[in-house]
């Protein structure tokens, strides 16, 4: 069996809010293996974003072990770390925390620019990464001037664009109607198959999940169920 | 200090405390009406604390300025008051001979005049005492230790009458008498003391007539007005030598001799102001009743409303030169609130949407803006007494060179005055911001949607356009109104409005005006006012603040009026602010085109193109006149204008910064970011930008004038030519220095290359042109053919018929009935000087500049000698200014042949000499060798390059003091900066975490806040750099400006970079705060975070 592109073991995360200490992860263990979609669900508070920062790097870890790729991320300093988001990361978030004052294709380029590719070629790579996600017309708009869906679009070519090995989406349809949110999930199980990236999305949306190929349920910091969906098959197929 | 620009300190207190109570009384109805409001106002006082205490800085800053400005100018006025009862004593009407009312036989006074006074008031109960003094100078030396004193003053005081004055006081406080004084005893002043190290027993020798006379040292008495020894009543302040007036008539040989009347009023040294104008009003009555030949010169009361009109001019400098900080700490406070406002403007959505009105957050915003207010004020005023307290300490330094001595006294009035105009400056600015902050969209707030363009109009009918300059003349009348009746008409029309039934009447208009309102409205108004404004300045009352500003705001309301209907915002106001720039830097521009050809030459110097295209229909207007305040007018014209240039084209300029990212491409995205976040935030980056180009622009104008001004009047021309001043003693006449010299032993050909005489006297004169003109004394300074053979005087305009210099020298030469005059005499001159001038004063209608302009005839003037004959003289030129700046006050005279004043008795008689060698060092070891080899004759010599350097010196000392005092405005630009980069911190934590997420190092997030802030802080001194600099270069080679003065102009290059990099600096620290904590925000905490 090939090595998993993430490997968590016993992830533990404390937080201390004042006096009270937070148990927000009590132990997680999970292999995810590359080119796979998986879901994240849960209900509030069960730790989804928790587990999502931690394993993605963003935030630290109390205790336990996160192997991206076979590196553990403990191991990393900060500015390696960063780096390593830069270039193997892709970041989708539900409010798509794009910077107001640059315009569509700006945003897209800037983890380009992060990673020392050079500004033209930067240019080049994000208005094609615009133009594959169907906003090619829009790449001078500001996010003021796009609607909810085209702004998710953005981000997703955002988090495209360096070609990176994983992709972690937190509740990317979270803010949309069901509409576009369908479109939004059709575009990125496009890109799943057609680059063979490995996503993890935490939802809380069912019908999301159940088109991701394996759905992990959490409860109180811990994993309590896995599952695969019906249509897992076919997708995996698929891809 | 009693008042400020003519208004009594207590009815500025009374009014100021009735709007603090308003205030007051206000806050205490919001607090009762909505104590929720309050509340929730003073909550968020708490919640960033490092921005809280940057508000407090911004908002105290106005405060300090002015309590500094109070407590300087209170200072100033207390110590030259106290002078001034320290000098006169009880001495408090001072006569002195008046040849124009005396017999011809007569050349002073005689000791009947005194006597007949003496009996005039005998019995009156304002008078305490009546003397006469003989005051006359006399070189002074102290045998045993070799040293001198020539301008010494030999005092002789009546022992029968002197007591009376209390004057006579030694260094243990207790009152001798000169009766006390035996034939070959003397009192010192305590001065001429410590300058020839006397002690009590010790021998000193006056000369006198050439002739030594000892004295031993009876006690030494405090410098006063009796013992001839002080500043204010005595140009020569070396301190005096006291002795019974029966000796020194005796050794003058002048048995009646009396030189001064001293006449003590009732009271003591404090208490008798009101009985010294009695007794002079009197006194005067007595002289013309009896035909005395007697003049008041002075009195104790005159000197002492001088004292404080100074103190009251010091503080009217310092507030007006603090005018560009306090509008920074305005702007500072208004932008602070616009931030606040902002960063709530979701939560202020939701409170409007629940049924807040606007009103209501205007409350609590101005709940919130009197929390920080009401302390910042307080640390502000207490903070404006100890920098007055720095600012004193440099001031006594340069005060001390004047024989001054300042004694740091703060008034609480003026302590008062500035905590609560401090309260009232920030409640304005509070409530004005909080108003503006209120008046939002509540759907565009809650889902933070960007605000339209506010320039462009929908409606753009005339009948809308009408309409909505009808609101703004509403909202204008109500706020004249308020501003007239100290905002009573505010609190009366604001309770109106809730009176049932009547309130609607009052209501519905304004809510009309309200609705009306827009861009459109706003320029018809400032069009309509500024032309107003321009017709009053221009046309009516010539003042060029008023023609100045008027023309501005069309300017900047034509740009708004073509935006509304429909121009390119971006265009329209990149044009009209270059042609407000342009404006403001004329005649620059087009002299820069007729350098360059592109305007014809005449093109040169065109200042005003109003009146220039006005002038073709007939309807050019008078001169006008700018005084102080334009340089306060000018640089608000000129930043708003720059800014607004900068603000509408920043990110073309920027873009083009897009080229280094090639250079740097490590910072690439940092700089991307850098660029982009300053140009969304066009008002808040305009108004930071605006206050950092203000004070420095403030900052470089001003050390660039002192520094020109300084070289212009302190520089090596102010020697005319020369490098020593011998000043004969007219005691002990000299006749030729050349041979006193040499019989002295000094070796005059080693040492000396030449010996030019002046021979003065002072004769009454006027321009004969005007027969009603009174008669003036003035200089009149017999030059001989040595000094013009050695003098280098340039002239700044000739009569005509005299083709150069040369030529008119050349007449003054060989014509006793030519005069080589200065500027100061005429009227435009004395205009320009602060209203100098009188009837007393030498006055010949004209200006330097219209001569130069025009060929003119040489003057006529009307000459009085000293014998009383009357002759007509010619002014054939005016010396160039720089020549009478005032190292050689003997230059500020009527230049004549030697011969026309050679048989006047008793004239100065003044050396000037070149030196073989000109250093520094020779140069003053030549004038102290004269004054060694002429000791015993009180031959006094300075080097006039020591006394230029410490002119200016001293000069400089009173530019850095009024730099520094203007640097407070830099706080204010940092502070500016600071509370926007801590807020652009908080607000932007969420982007920050997903630009760490998505690659950005703590380092890239770093640079990327510091670049943003540094962009604020380079464009703002860059631009007042450019801008000052060229206003600067502007005025100084402006002729009006000038006086007709050419100078040399350069700039303080030095002072600058020290200018531009301690702003930099400081403001890079303040950035690099905000910079650092931005690296540090922790990711995933970010990404949750909501602002």
């Amino acid at each position: 069996m090939p090595e998993p592109i993430i490997r968590v073991s016993n992830l533990v995360k404390t937080y201390h809010t004042g006096e009270v200490e937070v148990q927000a992860l009590r132990g997680i263990n999970i292999d995810v293996p590359a080119g796979e979609m998986l879901a994240i669900m849960g209900p509030s508070g069960c730790g989804k974003t928790t587990f999502l920062n931690c394993v993605s790097g963003i935030d630290d870890v109390t205790s336990g072990n996160v192997f991206i790729e076979g590196t553990d991320l403990a191991s990393l300093n900060d500015d390696r770390k960063t780096e390593y988001r830069a270039k193997r990361m892709g970041f989708i978030f539900q409010f798509y925390n794009l910077l107001p004052v640059l315009s569509a294709v700006e945003n897209v380029e800037l983890p380009l620019l992060v990673s020392g590719t050079a500004p033209s070629e930067a240019r080049r790579r994000a208005a094609a990464m615009l133009e594959r996600v169907g906003l090619g017309a829009w790449s001078g708009h500001k996010p003021a001037q796009l609607s909810g869906g085209q702004r998710q679009r953005v981000t997703i070519a955002r988090a495209l664009v360096n070609d990176p090995a994983i992709i972690w989406a937190d509740e990317p349809t979270g803010d949309l109607d069901s509409h576009t949110a369908d479109e939004i999930m059709g575009l990125m199980q496009q890109l799943n198959r057609d680059q063979g990236q490995t996503f993890v999305i935490v939802t809380h949306d069912p019908g999301i999940a159940q088109r991701c190929h394996r759905i992990v349920h959490m409860r109180d910091g811990l994993i309590e169920r896995e599952e695969v969906p019906a249509g897992a098959g076919a997708a995996a197929a698929r891809g | 200090m009693d008042s400020l620009f003519g208004i009594p300190l207590t009815t500025i207190l009374a009014v100021l405390l009735v709007l603090v109570a308003g205030i007051f009384g206000l806050l205490g109805w919001i607090a009762w009406r909505n104590p929720l409001l309050v509340k929730m106002g003073l909550r968020n006082l708490t919640r960033r604390k490092t921005q809280t205490a940057l508000i407090v800085i911004g908002l105290m800053l106005s405060t300090l300025i002015i309590s500094a400005a109070f407590a300087t100018g209170d200072t100033v006025g207390y110590s030259v008051t106290n002078a001034a009862y320290n000098d006169y004593g009880e001495a408090d009407v001072i006569g002195a001979f008046d040849r124009e009312k005396a017999d011809p036989s007569r050349d002073g006074l005689l000791q009947q005049d005194i006597d007949a006074v003496r009996a005039a008031f005998e019995g009156d109960p304002n008078v305490d005492a009546v003397t006469g003094v003989i005051r006359t100078p006399a070189p002074a030396l102290n045998p045993t230790e070799r040293l001198s004193e020539p301008s010494a003053s030999f005092v002789g005081v009546d022992p029968a009458t002197t007591d009376g004055f209390h004057q006579l006081i030694d260094q243990d406080g207790n009152l001798v008498t000169a009766s006390e004084l035996g034939p070959d005893e003397v009192y010192i002043s305590q001065r001429l003391a410590d300058d020839i190290r006397l002690n009590v027993g010790d021998t000193v020798r006056v000369q006198y007539g050439n002739q030594p006379y000892d004295f031993t040292v009876r006690a030494i008495v405090r410098d006063n007005a009796l013992t001839a020894a002080t500043a204010l009543t005595s140009e020569q302040a070396a301190g005096g030598i006291v002795a019974p007036i029966e000796r020194v008539r005796e050794i003058a040989g002048e048995p009646d001799r009396v030189d001064l009347l001293v006449m003590s009023a009732k009271g003591g040294v404090r208490d008798s102001l009101e009985a010294t104008k009695v007794v002079r009003d009197r006194l005067e009555e007595v002289i013309d009743a009896q035909g005395l030949p007697i003049q008041v010169i002075s009195d104790k009361a005159q000197v002492v409303e001088i004292a404080e009109l100074i103190g009251s001019v010091f503080v009217t400098f310092f507030l007006v030169f603090g005018l560009f900080s306090m509008a920074a700490g305005v702007m500072l406070i208004f932008l602070t609130f616009v931030m606040l406002a902002a960063e709530r403007r979701s939560e202020m959505g939701m409170a409007r949407a629940v049924g807040m009105k606007r009103l209501h957050l205007t409350e609590s915003f101005i709940a919130e803006g009197m929390g920080y207010n009401l302390g910042s004020a307080l640390i502000g005023a207490l903070l404006g007494v100890g920098v007055a307290y720095l600012l004193i300490l440099v001031l006594g330094n340069v005060f001390g060179d004047f024989g001054l001595s300042i004694t740091f006294n703060a008034n609480p009035i003026g302590f008062a005055i500035s905590y609560l105009l401090g309260v009232v400056i920030t409640f304005v600015t509070v409530a004005v911001s909080s108003w503006r902050s209120a008046n939002l969209n509540i759907v565009r707030a809650i889902r933070d949607i960007p605000e339209p363009d506010t320039f462009r109009g929908h409606d753009r009918s005339l009948g809308r356009l009408v309409k909505a300059s009808l609101g703004v003349v509403w909202m204008m009348l109500l706020w004249l109104l308020s501003a007239i009746t100290f905002g009573g008409f505010a609190v009366v029309y604001f309770l109106l409005k809730r009176v049932p039934r009547v309130g609607r009447f009052v209501r519905k208009p304004g809510d009309w005006a309200g609705r009306q309102r827009n861009s459109g409205g706003w320029a018809v108004v400032m069009i309509l006012v500024g032309v107003l404004a321009t017709w009053w300045g221009g046309w009516v009352d010539q003042q060029a603040f008023a023609y100045t500003a008027g023309t501005t705001l069309v300017l900047f309301a034509i740009a708004m009026l073509a935006s509304y209907f429909g121009a390119p915002t971006r265009a329209t106001f990149a044009i009209m602010s270059t042609v407000i720039i342009w404006y403001w830097l004329l005649p620059m521009p087009f002299n820069l085109l007729a350098n360059l050809g592109v305007l014809p030459e005449e093109a040169k110097g065109w200042g005003d193109p109003l009146d220039g295209l006005l002038s073709l229909v007939g309807l050019d207007h008078e001169p006008i006149v700018g005084n102080i305040e334009m340089f306060f007018v000018s640089g608000v014209c000129i930043t708003a204008a720059s800014t607004v240039f900068v603000i509408f084209n920043a990110d073309r300029v920027l873009g083009s910064l897009g080229a280094l990212q090639a250079v740097f491409r490590g910072i690439t995205p940092a700089i991307r970011t850098a660029i982009s976040y300053p140009l969304a935030s066009k008002f808040r980056t305009g108004m930071a930008l605006a206050m950092f180009t203000l004070v420095m622009f403030s900052l470089i104008v001003m050390a660039t004038l002192n520094h020109n001004f300084t070289q212009l009047f302190l520089g090596d021309d102010a020697k005319g030519g020369f490098d020593v001043q011998a000043s004969a003693n007219v005691n002990n006449p000299i006749g030729d220095l050349r041979t006193a010299l040499t019989e002295g032993g000094y070796d005059v050909d080693a040492n000396i290359s030449g010996i030019g005489t002046m021979t003065s006297t002072f004769w009454e004169t006027k321009a004969a042109s005007d027969p009603e003109d009174a008669l003036a004394f003035y200089r009149f300074a017999g030059l001989d053919d040595s000094f013009l053979d050695l003098a280098k005087f340039p002239l700044s305009t000739r009569a005509v018929g005299f083709d150069s210099d040369e030529a008119v020298w050349d007449a003054v030469r060989n014509d006793p009935n030519v005069i080589v005059a200065n500027e100061s005499i005429l009227s435009f001159t004395q205009s320009q000087n602060f209203g100098a001038g009188g009837e007393d004063q030498l006055t010949v209608e004209g200006s330097i500049t219209d001569l130069q302009d025009n060929p003119w005839q040489p003057i006529d003037m009307t000459v009085i000698d000293d014998n009383g004959n009357e002759r007509t003289m010619q002014i054939v030129g005016f010396v160039d200014s720089a020549i009478i700046g005032g190292v050689v006050p003997q230059w500020l005279a009527l230049f004549v042949n030697a011969g026309v004043v050679a048989d006047v008795q008793d004239a100065n008689q003044d050396f000037f000499i070149v030196t073989k060698d000109e250093s520094d060092q020779a140069v003053s070891d030549v004038a102290a060798a004269i004054e060694s080899t002429l000791l015993d004759r009180g031959v006094q010599a300075d080097s006039l390059t020591q006394r230029v350097n410490d002119a200016a010196a001293q000069s400089n000392a009173f530019s850095t003091l009024f730099v520094s005092f203007m640097s407070l405005g830099l706080i204010v630009g940092i502070a500016a900066l600071g509370v926007i980069s801590f807020r652009t911190v908080a607000e932007r934590r969420q982007q920050i975490g997903m630009l760490r997420a998505i690659g950005y190092s703590r380092r890239l997030v770093a640079i990327s806040f510091f670049l943003e802030s540094s962009f604020i802080a380079i464009a703002g001194i860059g631009m007042g750099l450019i801008l000052g600099g060229a206003l600067s270069y502007n005025l100084m080679t402006s002729p009006d400006f000038t006086n007709g003065q050419e100078i040399h102009f350069s700039y303080p290059v030095g002072t600058i970079l020290f200018i531009v990099g301690v702003a930099y600096v400081a403001s890079a620290v303040m950035t690099l705060i905000p910079a650092r904590s931005a690296s540090r925000v922790a990711v995933a905490e970010a990404l949750r975070y909501s602002a």
